[in-house]
């Protein structure tokens, strides 16, 4: 893993401040060059796909706190409280309006500040995942960033390995290109993935050279066959409804061949670092030939390194001599224009957002919203506004659903306490050991196939029996289940991450606040409802609170003396039983399992 | 593809299914103590096996593990592989060691190191020159070779692969799905292995069908069987829910709700339930395995008497990057699978299939300094692990296979190589009749210019076209293991469409 960076301490509270000065200064900037600006803000809105508010009556409590669940980092009272008064269709018109924070912004930040103290370290991943939490978990525009989350696992890169790691400043750059596409246009996202300098160096194809017939070398096939694989259009035809259309020996049909893939594989030639010529030198990296910005900037084309051959993939054909950008265009429009990829990325959005196993029809529906234009938004409301998604009587189904990965219990756990950070930046971390953290960290998935499949079926399960996959399972296992409770032991405890942009302030430095739960200690009920109401909603069922009573009743509070003497084990008794009262719900199925 | 909505009958079949699971998954091992366990072991004396799988995600260029040296092969191996600023091809044998070259390139590495195999089949080997453990074992007689194996239907020549008419496995070159395939023998999606296959059918008399099917790397399919189930266990060891002591926020009271909490689901919800399970599963393994597990630094798999946490010099291999001495997280994994070993008569266990891995193979670009690094750690890990289970006194009772998504190409895109099909591995062990190849080799081609190569063995890109099926692999452990030809043919249902003669590959 590399290096993770502690550095000098500057002012608490400074780069809070600072999270709200870059409002907007940077929107677009992740994005970069590559074509048209993404459409946010004030565009035109398509309408709803069911018609929220209006006649229909506005969402209870409980309802609001599911539908959070789905759509956000993890319920507030803030945000419960937005929802029930605008709906959810206009609670979404709101959030697809939010002002955004750029990642590279902050970690830029970041860096001036590190190297102000000593020029030499520089910010690294630390900082990328700072920015992360940030904005997780205090940021407005938690659609855009969960969606950008989900994204991150669709779009893989990864800073495990030092390839990407090593080029931190442009991992930020990457969410925000996410973000900056996330309620735009497919085709759009998909070009500006295919030319990400992040994106090209995890899969290779930044740097891909032309074949060489006098040799036999030939081009990379990495990237070509990752961005049908994974990206676009999956290894089977499938219906609208994402289900796979079949032969008649029921057997399923691919998308494509080998020769699809070689074919491809010429049109991602040619491609490397962003920058004022195109230098063989700047081609291949040479320090002498490295624009400041190229971590982020869309990789550029290379004329004399890209293929001049005819071009076959996906029964198109591109004629010798094309140059890379309109090789690249006609690639892309293909990829995008494919049937396959409504119901694809579709039914993914729904899984990373709300339910493992969607009906075909629930597909159908967001697919169609998605359309052959390839609307981020239209699908992202199609997701979260379908009736499989809102119904109670969905939800009560015993397949309905989704566990909840790691990453995501622990943002729900600290949004629901309001969690500060005492030095502004959030400095979780990695949390990638599953035998003593989390085992998942964002943006550090094992590979580009992500920290978990779509379609995993956990063996011998309850699911498995009924045929259904569970991609969240495949993190899961003996030691991640203890090492998740153990991390959460300690955490609800002393606070999550490093003790101070140093390492050496007195506690840890994000810390929940536990204020309101500890007026009721006392009252060991009163404590439950309170605790598993913030954690749970309506997943805290009379059998939990029931146990969870006995746990916290059985923390004796000794009187409190008349001349308080004995004030301080008062205190900490108090205080034990809301420790117990949030762990004991944060590692409850009823809070693993996302319904 | 599924309905959240089953049908009447298959939630008839559910509820029953999970009335069953429900009873082994929770009830089932509480049920066992060690003292029991220990009872059932000093009846069944000698009796133990193991089969270990070392998977290598992401496709291993077996093409620059294995050589040929003869001299047709070595002179297309460089027509192909030595071109560019970063050139692929290794160094011939007896290349000197270029100590001023850049880490990692081939003269930097030295020559690779020639085998003498027991039948060379008329040509010369050699390993990478970093797999100095495993050069020796292979001379020692403990471990064998397994040339251009990889998933088939049935036996298939290059004109056969031409018909596509002719069946071959499906999504071939993809990895998750060939992942799938080498462990199931069927895509993404598939929940049983033929590892836990024979755990179904030879575990039956294990004290505690928890300890059947081990991974020390996450989740593999390879180890589920249809009743056994994975259990996963970290490099430390098994590890406690809520730490040390019986008291946890000032109560023992917490501590048990914590517990129960966790592995009780208190509705229908099939995750819910599911992964209640699985933390049911790792409270009980934890109680018998802390009680049985040797400690780590015990001979013969770990160093006695280090200071509290300094690295085991056992675990350190030779990083070739560097030079220096660098903990190797394979050998770490090996290492609890030994202390598992060690304890299998406390456990009461006398079958039990292991799974462990290493990532990082899928070498598309920079292979010279990731596979170098890569085969060090693989070379050094099998050699520690033999050293260990002869110490043990197992050392020909497990047997150590190795395993990856596919094999790559044999031609390079200036720094690397893409996705191929057959691949060369490696068995290991005292059982094995080892210093041989099992399988034909391969012919090394030439391009034809559009895509196709000379050899008959190789195809697009010069991946090759396996000629040893893995179901073949399969059935010979199985065997050793002690499947019979029924239960083999059971397991691997496409061995039947191989030669009678074939099934086996003789290598014990």
């Amino acid at each position: 893993m590399a290096a993770i960076h502690t550095y000098s301490r500057s002012g608490a509270g400074r780069l809070a401040a600072l999270l709200a000065s870059l409002l907007l200064a940077a929107c677009g900037g992740g994005g970069g060059g590559g074509g048209g600006a993404p459409s946010d803000g004030g565009s035109t809105t398509p309408p709803p796909v069911t018609s929220p508010g209006g006649t229909e009556p506005k969402p209870t409590r409980d309802q609001a706190f599911r539908f959070l669940t789905q759509a956000t980092f993890g319920p507030t009272e803030a945000e419960i409280q937005s929802v029930m008064t605008l709906g959810y269709g206009p609670w979404l018109d709101q959030q697809f309006a939010k002002p955004t924070v750029s990642h590279r912004a902050l970690w830029d930040a970041a860096d001036a500040r590190i190297r102000a103290a000593d020029p030499t370290p520089g910010a690294g991943q630390r900082e990328v995942l700072d920015g992360f939490y940030a904005q997780a978990l205090s940021g407005e525009d938690q659609l855009r960033q969960r969606t950008v989350f989900a994204l991150s696992q669709v779009f893989v890169i990864s800073m495990q390995g030092s390839e990407v790691g090593d080029n931190a400043r442009g991992v930020a750059g990457y969410l925000d290109m996410l973000g900056a596409n996330a309620f735009g246009n497919y085709r759009t996202l998909l070009e500006q993935v295919a030319r990400h300098p992040m994106m090209g160096i995890y899969l290779s194809h930044l740097r891909n050279q032309k074949e060489n017939p006098a040799t036999g070398r030939v081009p990379d096939e990495n990237f070509a066959r990752e961005v049908m694989q994974l990206f676009s259009i999956g290894l089977v035809k499938l219906n609208a409804d994402g289900t796979a259309r079949k032969d008649a020996a029921g057997k399923a049909l691919e998308t494509y061949a080998g020769e699809d893939i070689s074919g491809l594989a010429k049109v991602f030639t040619g491609w490397s670092w962003y920058g004022p010529d195109t230098s063989d030198a700047r081609f291949w990296g040479s320090s002498k030939s490295q624009d400041a910005d190229r971590q982020w900037q869309p990789m550029q084309a290379y004329a004399q390194f890209h293929s001049a051959s005819e071009k076959r993939f996906l029964g198109q054909t591109v004629a010798a001599q094309t140059g890379a950008a309109a090789s690249l265009k006609t690639a892309l429009d293909a990829l995008a224009g494919h049937p396959n990829v409504a119901p694809f990325i579709a039914r993914q959005l729904i899984q990373r957002l709300v339910t493992s196993n969607p009906s075909p029809a629930y597909v159908q529906r967001a697919a169609a919203a998605f359309g052959a234009g390839g609307d981020m938004r239209a699908l992202l409301r199609a997701v979260l506004l379908d009736d499989e998604a809102r119904k109670s009587e969905t939800a009560a189904d015993p397949a309905f659903g989704k566990l909840r990965e790691p990453v995501l219990r622990l943002t729900a756990l600290l949004r629901a306490f309001g969690a500060k950070s005492d030095s502004g930046s959030y400095l979780i971390g990695a949390t990638d050991d599953p035998g003593t953290q989390l085992g998942q960290t964002p943006l550090r998935a094992p590979s580009v196939f992500n920290f978990y499949r779509p379609g995993f079926v956990p063996p011998n399960s309850l699911m498995a029996a009924q045929g259904l996959a569970a991609p969240e399972m495949q993190i899961t296992h003996e030691t991640s289940i203890v090492g998740y409770a153990n991390y959460l032991r300690s955490a609800v405890d002393r606070g999550f991450g490093q003790s101070g942009l140093d390492g050496k302030a007195t506690r840890r430095d994000v810390q929940p606040d536990y204020t309101q739960a500890l007026t009721l200690a006392p009252q060991p009920s009163a404590l439950v409802d309170e605790v598993s109401q913030r954690m749970l909603g309506p997943q805290a069922n009379a059998a939990f609170k029931r146990e969870l009573q006995t746990a916290v009743e059985s923390v004796a509070v000794p009187a409190l003396k008349a001349d308080g003497s004995n004030k301080a084990q008062v205190d900490t008794a108090l205080r034990n039983r809301v420790l117990v009262a949030v762990l004991l719900s944060a590692v409850s199925p009823e809070f693993v399992v996302q319904k | 593809m599924h309905s959240i909505y089953p049908s009447q009958a298959s939630r008839r079949e559910f509820l029953r299914r999970a009335g069953a699971y429900s009873a082994l998954g929770a009830a089932g091992p509480m049920a066992l103590n060690l003292a029991a366990l220990g009872t059932a072991a000093a009846q069944s004396g000698g009796d133990y096996k193991a089969l270990v799988c070392i998977f290598m995600y992401g496709g291993n260029d077996a093409y620059n593990m294995v050589l040929a040296t003869d001299t047709p092969s070595w002179t297309n191996y460089l027509a192909v592989r030595q071109q560019g600023s970063d050139a692929i091809a290794l160094a011939a044998p007896g290349t000197a060691v270029n100590a001023a070259a850049a880490a990692g390139s081939p003269t930097r590495l030295g020559g690779v190191l020639g085998l003498s195999p027991l039948n060379a089949q008329g040509r010369g080997f050699a390993l990478h020159p970093v797999m100095v453990g495993a050069r020796d074992l292979f001379a020692a007689g403990r471990l064998a070779v397994l040339p251009n194996i990889g998933p088939l239907v049935r036996p298939l020549s290059k004109a056969d692969y031409r018909n596509s008419s002719i069946a071959r496995p499906p999504k071939l070159f993809s990895h998750n799905d060939q992942q799938s395939t080498w462990q199931t023998g069927a895509v993404e999606g598939a929940t049983v292995g033929w590892g836990g296959r024979m755990g179904d059918l030879l575990a039956s008399n294990n004290g505690s069908a928890l300890f059947t099917s081990i991974s020390t790397s996450g989740n593999a399919v390879w180890l589920a069987g249809r009743e056994v189930m994975q259990y996963q266990v970290s490099s430390q060891g098994a590890i406690r829910v809520g730490g040390s002591g019986n008291s946890l926020f000032g109560s023992t009271v917490v501590q048990d709700k914590l517990r129960g909490l966790m592995r009780t689901a208190r509705s229908n919800d099939l995750l819910a339930r599911d992964h209640a399970a699985v933390a049911a599963r790792s409270m009980d393994a934890e109680v018998l395995l802390s009680g049985a597990l040797p400690a780590a630094g015990t001979a013969p798999f770990g160093t006695p008497g280090l200071v509290s946490g300094a690295a085991d010099p056992l675990l350190q291999y030779d990083n070739p990057l560097t030079g220096a001495k660098a903990t190797n997280g394979l050998a770490q994994q090996l290492q609890v699978v030994a202390r598992m070993i060690a304890s299998r008569q406390t456990l009461g266990v006398k079958r039990q299939v292991f799974f462990v891995s290493l990532g990082g193979f899928d070498t598309h670009d920079g292979q010279n300094r990731q596979q170098a690094d890569l085969m060090a750690r693989l070379s050094h890990a099998m050699s520690y692990f033999d050293t260990a289970t002869q110490g043990l006194g197992v050392g020909s009772q497990v047997t150590t296979f190795t395993a990856s998504d596919f094999g790559r190409t044999f031609t390079s895109n200036g720094d690397g190589t893409d996705h191929g099909w057959g691949s060369h591995h490696f068995v290991m062990g005292g059982a094995v009749k080892g210093r041989d190849l099992y399988g034909a080799f391969p012919v090394y081609g030439l391009s034809d210019g559009k895509g196709d190569f000379s050899s008959p063995q190789q195809i697009g890109n010069g991946a090759m076209l396996p000629q040893t099926s893995i179901d073949q692999l399969g059935a010979t452990l199985g065997q050793w293991f002690g499947l019979s030809a029924g239960q083999a043919l059971e397991l691997f249902p496409n061995l039947v469409n191989f030669d009678a003669s074939r099934r086996s590959l003789g290598f014990f």
